[in-house]
């Protein structure tokens, strides 16, 4: 299969006034054509900083430290600015979190999805116009509501508007920032349709961030698994929801409570999440872990093959698949 | 709104009794026996208990007749009227000279944060705050009529004599609508529709100059607002230092001539203009951000 | 805490300069009789109109004279000490009235809040430099009416901080807290919400005084706020305005003056802002 983007051994770092924030050590990442890829971790793991860096839009204070992400084979760090434009929003797409945030207050939707069709595709106005009908109908939004304000909708409403504008291109690959975070439960199931459907019909690759592993096995065929800036996990999804290596991955699954099995408690991981400022020595994991062996607490495991649908990155990972 | 306005009048009028002086005995010679003072003072409306006083001068201003002068003997509006011209031009030099510069300077100061221009806004912006009307009129008489002679001190005959008191009074509103620009800028610039706006590969000036300046333009026009409704204060000033003969100067007169009914009428019209521009304001500002609700 | 404060002060260009700047100009404008031998008012007719004079040192008329021999360097400092005392001063009362004001409104709500905002919406309609003008010329131009002026025109700006921060901080939990805990609503507003006024407050106060120096020398400058004999910036540049084409300096001597001590004042309150609501920048 076509790669298209290759994120290798990335690492970025913010300054803030007070320190040094390290939110990402060492990605690889591989999406290939048509694929849907899940990144999954919990809030502060480091997944919207590698969306950001795949467009190469960190803000002012971040700084990639080493590292490459290659769109197609060039890397979207060393190619100019105007080409770097080029792709975001047509070849390249994300849909943010916050539905409430993320839409210009003070423009309307059909703005702000014709944007990017008038700016990518060279429409005139009328045209663009039209096809954003094409694109609110297809969101299932009444056409009508295309001179409204985002005031005027509700959250579910707006994350829609936000997915018609990531698809008005036929982009190659979306990024889909926790689109349902914060949505209800009800809509979220909605939302979640209209990507399946989006990435059928448009054949797009997709890269799924978010915590929610329900999601990741509704939409994903493969699952990285994302702790403290770094993939520890990796493979199909259902392989690693079949039989997880990683006590982190296992510890997601088991705090899962699920209608058919006979468990009794769910587990809960014990500790807190790695600190992006103060990160321990060796396995970044190693203080919450139940397996945690003498060379975990100063050596750091790097990534295995386990089989051809499942890689892992963990001392005793290895010892027990042995 | 007509509750301000009533009591900018109630205002005025307790002000203008309350003070000492008397109109009448400023009006006639000195040395006018007691007989005529009352005459006059009979024929002004003048003897009748404060509130009749205050009633009929409500009445008349609802009937569109804002009074006569004291000192002038004329009807006030029409008075008023004549002298508009010069101060709304004034008004409209101002204009044009404070939004001139600043909003691009705003905008790419913003932009710019802590970079060279956004240094040269911040300074540019706290000199004309600094500056006293007086005090930066004054100085560009001095150096654009008495050193370099370019343009004329005083009068009001003619586009040159408009060139000065403009940058006199548009100076400073310049550096407010600069700060304004650039904070509003800052601030839209961190919003994460923004960033969704870069996403989407639109390329940097839209985005600064069309997506996150249309955010930053409401505290602008609000602000533009407030400072043409406060159009008087300047020109009573501007007028003074360039001898212009506007609503401004009308009004210093008065006030040192107790003509009670022009002040009153003045300040009424004043707070009036006031209201209006600041409805026009309202206006504005529900059309640009759909998020503000006209009450 | 502390010590980030201190970090961003020493950082903030703007306020080291706006601090040290009004400090000097303040010590020089207290100091005035130890640093001039020159009384502001005294005339001397052989003296008159004399350019500035450095080489004298102190002694010299280091601004030069005016047209009555008058030392301008002394009628500068000696102004300031009564622009000061008056910007001071009507600060501080338009501060706590405005704050009580606000205070009051945003507290109890209902009637009195619809009155203070009633009144703040019409001293608004009228411009400070009018509103100056009106009761100057109306009541006379003695240094209490002057104060009396100056609060009328800043109050405002104090009553909408005390208002806001009561209307927000009355939502917050912990005044619900305090109030469930059988707090008295005087206890309540004075040791919940104030601290959160400080900050803007101090803001406003450095931003303030500025633009009542300004209202000051401008109604002198319009022979209706400090009279002469007695100096201020604003009647200086008034007598001055006569003789400008041909010995400026009596021009601007004052106006300099005037800018440099307001630019310091900014500065600071810019400065200060930096320091405690840094997001801003």
């Amino acid at each position: 299969m076509e790669k298209l983007l290759e994120v290798t051994d990335l690492r970025v770092q913010f300054k803030t006034e007070r320190s040094i924030v390290n939110a990402v050590n060492g990605v690889n990442l591989t999406i290939h054509k048509s694929e849907s890829l899940g990144l999954v971790g919990e809030a502060g793991a480091g997944k919207t900083t590698t969306a950001m860096a795949i467009l190469n839009q960190l803000a002012n204070n971040g700084k990639v430290l080493s590292g490459d992400i290659r769109f197609k084979g060039e890397s979207v760090f060393k190619m100019p600015k105007r080409q770097l434009q080029k792709i975001r929003g047509d070849k390249i797409s994300m849909i943010f979190q916050n539905p409430l945030t993320s839409l210009n207050p003070v423009f309307t939707v059909g703005e702000q999805i014709a944007m990017v069709l008038r700016h990518h595709k060279k429409m005139s106005a009328k045209e663009a116009r039209e096809a954003t009908k094409e694109l609110l109908k297809a969101v299932s939004i009444p056409e009508y509501r295309i001179n409204d304000y985002p005031i005027q909708f509700s959250g579910g409403m707006r994350q829609r508007v936000g997915i018609a504008a990531g698809v008005a291109c036929n982009p190659e690959l979306i990024i889909a920032d926790e689109p349902t975070t914060a949505l209800d439960v009800t809509i979220q199931a909605q939302i979640l349709e209209l990507l399946k459907k989006m990435q059928q019909d448009y054949n797009t690759s997709l890269l799924m961030i978010t915590h929610n592993l329900g999601i990741i096995s509704e939409l994903c065929e493969r699952v990285a698994v994302m702790y403290a800036g770094r993939i520890i996990e990796y493979g199909t999804a259902k392989e690693v929801f079949r039989s997880p290596l990683h006590p982190y991955t296992q510890g997601l699954l088991g705090a899962l409570p699920t209608l058919d099995d006979q468990k009794e408690r769910l587990t809960a991981i014990p500790g807190r999440v790695a600190n992006p400022q103060n990160l321990p020595d060796g396995c970044r994991f190693h203080p919450r872990c139940q397996h945690c062996m003498e060379q975990c607490t100063h050596l750091a495991p790097i990534m295995r093959k386990i089989n051809e649908d499942h890689y892992v990155e963990c001392f005793y990972a290895e010892e027990s698949e042995k | 709104m007509v509750i301000v306005l009533f009591f900018v009048a109630l205002l005025a009028f307790v002000l203008m009794r309350l003070s000492p002086g008397d109109p009448v005995r400023m009006y006639l010679p000195e040395d006018a026996p007691e007989a005529a003072v009352e005459e006059m003072r009979e024929k002004l409306g003048l003897n009748e208990p404060y509130v009749t006083q205050f009633f009929r001068y409500i009445n008349d201003l609802l009937h569109g007749d804002l009074g006569t002068s004291i000192t002038y003997r004329k009807a006030i509006w029409p008075m008023i009227l004549e002298r508009l011209p010069t101060t709304a031009k004034i008004t409209l030099g101002t204009v044009v000279v404070g939004l001139l510069i600043s909003i691009p300077l705003g905008i790419i100061a913003g932009v710019n944060q802590g970079g060279p221009i956004d240094l040269f806004a911040m300074f540019f912006a706290l000199l004309g705050q600094s500056m006293s009307i007086v005090w930066l009129g004054i100085l560009l008489v001095f150096v654009f009529s008495v050193i370099l002679g370019w343009l004329p001190a005083m009068g009001d005959k003619g586009f040159v004599f408009y060139i000065l008191p403009s940058l006199t009074l548009g100076y400073p509103m310049a550096a407010q609508i600069t700060r304004l620009g650039r904070s509003g800028m800052v601030d839209v610039l961190h919003e994460d529709f923004i960033a969704a706006t870069r996403a989407k590969g639109i390329p940097d000036y839209l985005v600064y100059s069309k997506y996150a300046f249309k955010n930053a333009l409401i505290p602008i026009i609000t602000q533009m607002g407030l400072t043409i409704g406060t159009y008087l204060s300047g020109s009573v000033v501007v007028e003074q230092i360039f001898g212009m003969a506007g609503i401004g100067q009308l009004l210093f007169t008065a006030v040192g001539n107790r003509d009670y009914p022009l002040v009153q009428s003045l300040l009424v019209f004043s707070a009036a203009v006031f209201v209006i521009v600041n409805l026009i304001v309202d206006i504005i500002n529900s059309i640009v951000d759909p998020r503000i609700k006209l009450e | 805490m502390k010590k980030l404060l201190l970090k961003r002060m020493l950082k903030s260009a703007f306020f080291v300069v706006g601090l040290l700047t009004t400090l000097f100009i303040l010590v020089m404008v207290l100091f005035a009789p130890a640093i001039t031998p020159y009384e502001p008012n005294q005339n001397s007719l052989t003296e008159r109109l004399q350019p500035p004079d450095w080489s004298q040192g102190f002694d010299g008329h280091l601004f030069g004279t005016d047209n009555m021999g008058r030392d301008l360097f002394s009628r500068v400092l000696y102004g300031g000490r009564s622009s000061f005392f008056i910007a001071f001063t009507s600060t501080l009362l338009s501060a706590a009235l405005g704050i009580l004001l606000g205070l009051i409104a945003g507290y109890y709500g209902g009637i009195a809040d619809v009155i203070i905002s009633r009144l703040c919406d019409i001293f608004i309609a009228i411009p400070s430099l009018v509103m100056g003008i009106v009761v100057s010329a109306l009541f006379g131009v003695s240094k209490i009416n002057l104060i009396g002026v100056m609060i009328a025109t800043s109050w405002i700006k104090y009553t909408k901080i005390g208002r806001n921060n009561v209307v927000v901080a009355r939502s917050m939990e912990y005044v619900h807290a305090s109030k469930v805990l059988g707090a008295s609503s005087w206890r309540i507003m004075i040791r919940e919400i104030f601290p959160n006024v400080t900050t803007p407050l101090l803001i406003q106060v450095s931003q303030g005084i500025g633009s009542i120096i300004i209202l000051e020398s401008t109604l002198s400058f319009l022979n209706l706020g400090i009279q002469p004999p007695d100096p201020s910036w604003g009647n200086m540049i008034t007598n001055g305005r006569n003789f400008m084409a041909t010995h400026p300096w009596m021009v601007l001597a004052p106006g300099c003056a005037l800018m440099l001590t307001v630019m310091a004042f900014n500065f600071l309150g810019d400065g200060l802002r930096d320091v405690m609501d840094p997001k801003r920048n």
